[in-house]
């Protein structure tokens, strides 16, 4: 299996906090031990039905190994400080698409809701191909962008991020999600979390100066 | 997925592991390493392994 050499890769991890607070000011003031394993910008977003849970992400700008940066101490710090004995699983990949059905930069996004979803589709290039003929009907749902992601280490993996106008819209969209949003049925089994549903909470920029 | 920090092992692997015949995490651990070293992992090796059965538990009762 290849090391994954890249120029740049992201890391999401969905886990829960004793503190999301404390954790935070944990991430602000290891910038530099972020910015040693290429860290350029870690986003944090909490749940909204469960207390404590978090999703993050870390953007990570390096020609290097995935593997290498797992196992680098600021990964493990983040769980240590974070209070979990155990460590979830790491979801490592690309960006495929990123998709935003409102145009750019637009005004109403605080208080929009962020359905995250890792999971294992049949093809990637179909689903793509599947997102892009049902935009429409997304929007349509409230949904207001997607981001894809493909898994370095395994090319049926996805994770997506939806963001969705409001929690009514959100909680509709998981009760009957689109056909074409096929990883909506895939969450939750097996190494793969439950869907995520939150909102984003923190964005830290990394090293732009080093 | 990467399952296990300290071997850098994905949950790919583990599913052909765990599709093989492991049933523990300690057997997970000697077949490809994940969950031998730190261990911080074997909550999300026992997940695989009981979503494994439990598929296999639906498919067999679907017949």
């Amino acid at each position: 299996m290849g090391e994954y050499d890249l120029h740049s890769f992201i890391l999401a991890c969905d886990f829960r906090v004793d503190d999301v607070d404390r954790m935070w000011k944990w991430l602000n003031k290891h910038r530099e031990t972020l910015a040693v394993i290429g860290a350029h910008h870690v986003v944090l977003y909490t749940s909204i039905w469960e207390p404590g849970r978090v999703l993050v992400t870390i953007g990570i700008r390096q020609a290097g190994s995935v593997r290498e940066v797992l196992r680098s101490p600021a990964i493990f710090e983040l769980f240590d400080i974070s209070g979990a004995d155990d460590i979830p699983p790491i979801f490592g990949g690309e960006v495929v698409e990123k998709i935003d059905l409102d145009g750019p930069t637009p005004e109403g996004h605080v208080g929009r809701v962020v359905v995250g979803v890792m999971a294992s589709v049949d093809d990637v290039p179909s689903l793509m191909d599947k997102v892009h003929d049902g935009l429409e009907r997304f929007k349509g749902g409230g949904v207001r962008k997607i981001w894809v992601y493909q898994a370095l280490d395994d090319g049926r993996e996805v994770l997506i991020l939806q963001e969705i106008d409001d929690e009514v819209s959100a909680r509709q969209w998981i009760d009957h999600p689109d056909a074409a949003a096929e990883w909506m049925s895939g969450a939750g089994f097996g190494a793969y979390p439950t869907q995520f549903v939150g909102r984003f909470a923190h964005l830290m920029s990394i090293g732009e100066a080093v | 997925m990467f399952v296990c920090l300290c071997t850098g092992t994905t949950s790919h692997v583990v599913s052909e592991v765990v599709a093989n015949g492991a049933k523990t995490s300690k057997q997970i651990a000697e077949a490809c390493g994940a969950g031998g070293d730190c261990g911080r992992c074997r909550r999300t090796l026992r997940a695989m392994i009981e979503a494994h059965y439990a598929g296999r538990a639906v498919e067999s009762v679907g017949r």
